[in-house]
C-alpha cells in the first residue's frame, strides 16, 4: 500500500433479533475477504472475532430487527456511535418473519407456543431499524445477496453510490432466460411487486418468489393480488404476502389479514 | 435448379446437419420449462415436434395434440437474447497507481449461429432492430457481428397463434423476405425454398426435387387460413397520430390500475432495445467493468435524476412504453416498433392485452378509414344528382337532399363540403350538413342568385355535384374528451355532422356543448334537432342578436354562451364555425378558459372555385382552404387567423 492508502473505515456488524443469516453472507465471501480485511477494520463483528469495540463506527452493518425493550435502546445508542447505518435483511429493512406477530395477538400466540409464556420478555411488535433510527442504505433480502454486500462495500471505498437496482424480480428473471413460472405453470409468483437483488433465485428452480427482498417501488399489490386470486393453486392469496416482509407497508395490510385468519384458537374457541 | 423444393419430414436432420457444420450452433424452439424456447439443438428431434399451445393473456399452456413440427406458436422470448444479449461487456477501465487510466472497449463476440424456424415476425423484429442498432448514424458493433454471423431459416406459420396480430401490423404471417431459408410445413415434409445464395448452396447440398405445385398450394392456403384466422384487431393506419393525440386519456389511469411494471412486456419484446451500463469494479475501483444490460422504461430507476423522477407513477411508464412503440418509434426510426408478435399479452402477468388497450385509448374512427373518392380529381369532373327534397328551415335557409349518382360523394366527411353546380349557374361550394339514408343533405341559405336558384329547385331535378372536397372535422380527436361547439348562424350546417357523430357514439365523448348564436328566433337553424340534442345528454345552449316577442332565452353575442366556464379542469376539444369575427372572439373566449388551441378546430370560408388547390382563389399564406382545409386547428393557422387582407 502506498502512503496514499486512506486510513481503513471502522466498520462494525451487529444483529438484534435475526438469525444471523445475512452476517454469514460476510463471512461466506470467501475470494474477497481477506482484501476485505484489508481495506476496512472489522472492529466490532462478534460473529467472527473476539476483538470488541463499543465504537465509534464508521459504518455499521445492522442485522435483525427491535424485538425486545432493550434492541429499541441499543438501536438508538449504537445510531449515535455511527456515521453511516447499514440494514442489512429482511429482518432489519422489514422486521423479519417475527413481524408477523405485530398484525396477531401477541399474548394468544405466545402462550400456544411456550409453556411458561411469561418467561419471555418481548415487545408486542418486531419493527425494522428504520421505524427507530435513520438509516443510511439498506441491503434487502434473506439473506442479502452477497454481490450486494460486496458492491456495497466497494461503493464505500470508492465514494460512489452502490449500484442496487430498484427494479422487479422479473427483470433479472428474464435476463436469464426463464420461462415466467406464473404464466407458463399457474405458479403463484411475487416476483413483478418483489424488488431485484436475488437474481431471480426461486424462479430459476421453477418455483415462485415468496418476495424476500421486499416490496419494489409502485409495487401494485392489489393488481396482483387479484390475479392470483383467480389461479385454482391458490387458496387464500393473502398468504402469500405473509412472509419474512410482510410487514412492509405494500404488503402489511394483506400478510395482517392471513395472520388474523389463522389466530391461534382461544380457550373460548376450544371449547366451542 | 431453381423454385421451391420438397423436404421429407425424415431429411429434416440432413439439412439441421449441414447447418451444423463449420461449428455453426443451430438455434432453434426447443421445449424447456413448460414453454418452447429458443436453444441450441443437436439434431431435428430436439425440435417441438407433435406439440402445440394456447396462449392467452396471462396464460401460456404447452399441449402434445399435434403431429407436426413448427405448429407451436411464439417461444416464451424472441431472438433478441441471441443477437441482443441481456447482458454484454462494453469496455474495461483501469486505474493505475502513477493516476493515469486506461480504457479498452469490449471485442464483439459473434459465434455462428444457424437461427432455424424463425417466424415472419421474428424476421421483422430482427429488421427492426436492424434499423435501430445497425443501420442509424450509430452502429452497435456487437449486435452487427452477431447479426452478420446468423443464418436465418425461417418457417412459414401454418397454425394461427393465440395473442399474435401480425398481420395487423403487416409484418406476417407470411415470411417473404429476410431469411436465407424459408420451410413451410406441410403433413408429410416442408417445402423449402431459399432466399439469398447463402440458402441456395445449402439446397444444393440436400439435392431434393421440386416440390409440386399441389405442394405450394397447400402452403398458401395454411398461410391465408392464419391472416383469416387473426382478423385485424389492431388498426395500425393512422395509429401513430391516434395514440399521440390521446395523451391524457383517462384509460391510461385505468390500465396503471392493473399494471405492475414488472417490464415482463418490455423485456419479452423482441424489439424493445432499452439498456442501461451497469459497472463492477474491484473494491479499490481500480478497474472498473462497464456492461450493457436489459432495462426497461417500467423500472424506478429508468427517468430518476438527482432529485426526482420523470416518469413517477405507472401510468407515465406505461403510457411511455405504448406510445414509443406504436407512435414516436414512427419518428425515430420510419417503422413501428411492434411486429404483432403477442408476446407482451402472454406473458402480461396480470394479462393486459394492447390490442384492448389500443382499441380503447385511439381506436380507428370510422371516417379515417374511408378512401377519399377519387372523383375530385378533376376540376370538371361533375356527377349527376338528383333532387329528392326541398325542406324549408327559415326564411331564407333549406335543406336539399340530394340522390348522388356516385355512392363515393356518400362518403363525404363531416366539415368536407362538395361543389354544386346548376347549369346556368357558376358551382358554388357548400359544406354537407349530413349523410344519411343514401342522400347527401345540404343546408344552403338564398344569399344570391345561384343558392336561391338551387333551393327553389323541384324534387326530380338535377345539379351537378364533385367531392366530397376538403379536410373535414378531426372528430376522432375529441374522444374521450369533453366536446365544445360554437355555431353562428349559417355555422350550424358544417357542424351539424360532428353532433351526429357524437351522439351515435355517445359514451366515448366527455360532456358536450352546442352554443348557438342567430340572428333572430326565426333564423335559428334546425329547430326541432336543438331541442331532441339537448334531450339526448348535450348541452343546448341558444343566444340571439335581436329577440322577439316570443323568444325568452338570452340575447347578445355567441361568446356570451361561453363565458364563465372552464375547461382546464379536463381534456377539451372545440369546433367553431360562423362568421370570421365570430370566431376570432369564441376562439379567443375558448383558449382563455382552457382549451388548447391545437384541439381547437375553426372552419374558414373563402372564395373557392377548384376546390383542389389549384386555382389559387382561396388561398391564406401557406395553405389553400379548399385543399389544406376548411378545417385547421388555430394552432396550425398561427398569427394567420384572423389577419385581415390575407
Amino acid at each position: 500500500m502506498d502512503v496514499h492508502e486512506p486510513a481503513r473505515p471502522r466498520v462494525g456488524v451487529v444483529k438484534l433479533a435475526s438469525c444471523d443469516g445475512c452476517q454469514l453472507t460476510l463471512l461466506d465471501l470467501e475470494d474477497e475477504l481477506l482484501p476485505i480485511v484489508g481495506r476496512f477494520d472489522l472492529v466490532e463483528f462478534p460473529e467472527a472475532t473476539s476483538n470488541r469495540s463499543d465504537g465509534p463506527y464508521d459504518v455499521l452493518l445492522v442485522e435483525g430487527s427491535v424485538s425486545t425493550s432493550e434492541q429499541a435502546a441499543e438501536i438508538v445508542d449504537l445510531r449515535a456511535r455511527t456515521r453511516m447505518l447499514v440494514t442489512i435483511g429482511a429482518c432489519a429493512t422489514a422486521g423479519g418473519i417475527q413481524a408477523l406477530r405485530n398484525a396477531a395477538d401477541e399474548p394468544a400466540w405466545r402462550a400456544s407456543v411456550y409453556p411458561e409464556p411469561d418467561f419471555v420478555r418481548s415487545l408486542a411488535t418486531a419493527t425494522p431499524i428504520a421505524e427507530h433510527v435513520v438509516v443510511d442504505a439498506e441491503l434487502r433480502g434473506c439473506p442479502i445477496a452477497p454481490g450486494q454486500l460486496l458492491e456495497l462495500l466497494t461503493a464505500l471505498r470508492v465514494g460512489r453510490r452502490p449500484q442496487l437496482p430498484v427494479e422487479s424480480v422479473c427483470q433479472s428473471c428474464k435476463r436469464a432466460g426463464n420461462v415466467c413460472v406464473l404464466v407458463a405453470d399457474g405458479i403463484p409468483c411475487l416476483g413483478p411487486v418483489t424488488q431485484a437483488g436475488c437474481g431471480a433465485l426461486c424462479p430459476s428452480f421453477g418455483r415462485g418468489c415468496y418476495a424476500c427482498f421486499g416490496p419494489r417501488e409502485e409495487a401494485n399489490v392489489a393488481s396482483l393480488h387479484g390475479w392470483l386470486h383467480q389461479l385454482p393453486v391458490v387458496d387464500d392469496p393473502d398468504r402469500l404476502f405473509a412472509g419474512f416482509t410482510g410487514w412492509a407497508p405494500p404488503f402489511r395490510e394483506r400478510a395482517s389479514r392471513a395472520v388474523r385468519a389463522a389466530e391461534p384458537a382461544t380457550e373460548e374457541g376450544t371449547d366451542a | 435448379m431453381v423454385g421451391p423444393r420438397f423436404l421429407a419430414r425424415g431429411d429434416l436432420d440432413r439439412l439441421v446437419g449441414i447447418l451444423a457444420e463449420s461449428g455453426r450452433t443451430v438455434v432453434g424452439p426447443v421445449v424447456r420449462d413448460g414453454a418452447v424456447a429458443y436453444e441450441p439443438i443437436g439434431d431435428a428431434s430436439d425440435l417441438p415436434h407433435g406439440w402445440t399451445d394456447a396462449q392467452a393473456p396471462g396464460s401460456y399452456r404447452l399441449r402434445r395434440d399435434g403431429s407436426r413440427t413448427f405448429d407451436v406458436g411464439p417461444p416464451a422470448q424472441g431472438l433478441k437474447r441471441w443477437i441482443f444479449p441481456p447482458l454484454a461487456p462494453l469496455a474495461t477501465a483501469v486505474r493505475g497507481t502513477d493516476g493515469s487510466s486506461s480504457f479498452t472497449a469490449a471485442t464483439p463476440s459473434a459465434p455462428p449461429l444457424a437461427l432455424l424456424g424463425v417466424r415472419a415476425c421474428e424476421i421483422a423484429a430482427l429488421r427492426v432492430q436492424d434499423r435501430v442498432l445497425a443501420e442509424g448514424p450509430f452502429v452497435d458493433e456487437d449486435y452487427r457481428a452477431r447479426r452478420d454471423a446468423a443464418l436465418v431459416v425461417a418457417a412459414q406459420c401454418t397454425r394461427s397463434c393465440d395473442t399474435g396480430f401480425c398481420a395487423s401490423m403487416g409484418t406476417g404471417p407470411e415470411v417473404t423476405a429476410g431469411h436465407d431459408l424459408v420451410l413451410a410445413e406441410l403433413d408429410d415434409g416442408f417445402v423449402i425454398d431459399a432466399g439469398t445464395s447463402v440458402g441456395e448452396r445449402v439446397l444444393d447440398r440436400l439435392g431434393l426435387a421440386s416440390a409440386t405445385s399441389a405442394q405450394t398450394e397447400a402452403v398458401a392456403e395454411g398461410v391465408a387460413s392464419v391472416r383469416t384466422a387473426q382478423g385485424r384487431p389492431v388498426v395500425a393506419d393512422g395509429l401513430r397520430d391516434r395514440l399521440m393525440d390521446q395523451l391524457d386519456h383517462p384509460r391510461w389511469a385505468e390500465i396503471a390500475d392493473r399494471c405492475l411494471a414488472c417490464a415482463n412486456c418490455t423485456m419479452v419484446c423482441p424489439t424493445c432495445f432499452c439498456t442501461s451500463i451497469g459497472l463492477q469494479s474491484d473494491l479499490d475501483g481500480a478497474t472498473t467493468s462497464l456492461e450493457r444490460r436489459w432495462d426497461s422504461c417500467f423500472t424506478g430507476d429508468f427517468a430518476r435524476v438527482a432529485g426526482g423522477n420523470f416518469r413517477p407513477k405507472r401510468q407515465d411508464r406505461y403510457r411511455q412504453w405504448l406510445t414509443h412503440k406504436f407512435a414516436t418509434w414512427v419518428d425515430q426510426f420510419g417503422t413501428s416498433g411492434c411486429v404483432g408478435c403477442g408476446r407482451c399479452i402472454t406473458w402480461c402477468p396480470v394479462g393486459i392485452d394492447v390490442r384492448e388497450e389500443l382499441l380503447a385509448i385511439a381506436p380507428p374512427y370510422e371516417a379515417t378509414l374511408v378512401e377519399l373518392p377519387v372523383i375530385a380529381g378533376s376540376p370538371g369532373a361533375y356527377v349527376p344528382a338528383t333532387v329528392r327534397s326541398v325542406t324549408p328551415e327559415t326564411a331564407d335557409c333549406s335543406t336539399v337532399l340530394l340522390d348522388p349518382g356516385d355512392d363515393g360523394l356518400l362518403a363525404a366527411r363531416p366539415g368536407q363540403f362538395v361543389m354544386v353546380e346548376l347549369p346556368g349557374f357558376p358551382p358554388l361550394p357548400i359544406s354537407v350538413s349530413r349523410v344519411a339514408d343514401g342522400a347527401l343533405w345540404l343546408t344552403i341559405r338564398a344569399a344570391g342568385p345561384a343558392t336561391a336558384a338551387i333551393i327553389a329547385l323541384r324534387p326530380g331535378s338535377q345539379v351537378g355535384l364533385r367531392g366530397p372536397l376538403g379536410r373535414g372535422w378531426p372528430i376522432e380527436r375529441a374522444i374521450g374528451r369533453d366536446v365544445v361547439v360554437v355555431a353562428g348562424g349559417i355555422g350550424l350546417a358544417p357542424v351539424r355532422p360532428i353532433v351526429d357523430a357524437v351522439l351515435r357514439d355517445r359514451d366515448r365523448f366527455g360532456r358536450v356543448l352546442i352554443a348557438y348564436g342567430a340572428r333572430t328566433p326565426a333564423d335559428r337553424l334546425y329547430r326541432d334537432e336543438l331541442a331532441r340534442w339537448a334531450s339526448a345528454g348535450v348541452e343546448v345552449a341558444e343566444i340571439v342578436d335581436r329577440a322577439g316577442p316570443e323568444w325568452l332565452g338570452q340575447v347578445g353575442i355567441v361568446t356570451q354562451l361561453l363565458d364563465q366556464r372552464d375547461w382546464t379542469e379536463r381534456p377539451t376539444a372545440a369546433f367553431v364555425v360562423g362568421p370570421e369575427r365570430m370566431m376570432q372572439a369564441s376562439v379567443r373566449t375558448l383558449v382563455g378558459a382552457g382549451v388548447p388551441p391545437e384541439r381547437l378546430f375553426v372552419s374558414l370560408e373563402r372564395h373557392m372555385e377548384c376546390g383542389i388547390g389549384l386555382c389559387g382563389h382561396c388561398q391564406l399564406g401557406p395553405f389553400f382552404i379548399c385543399r389544406d382545409g376548411p378545417v385547421f386547428s388555430v394552432d396550425q393557422l398561427g398569427d394567420l387567423f384572423g389577419r385581415e387582407g390575407l
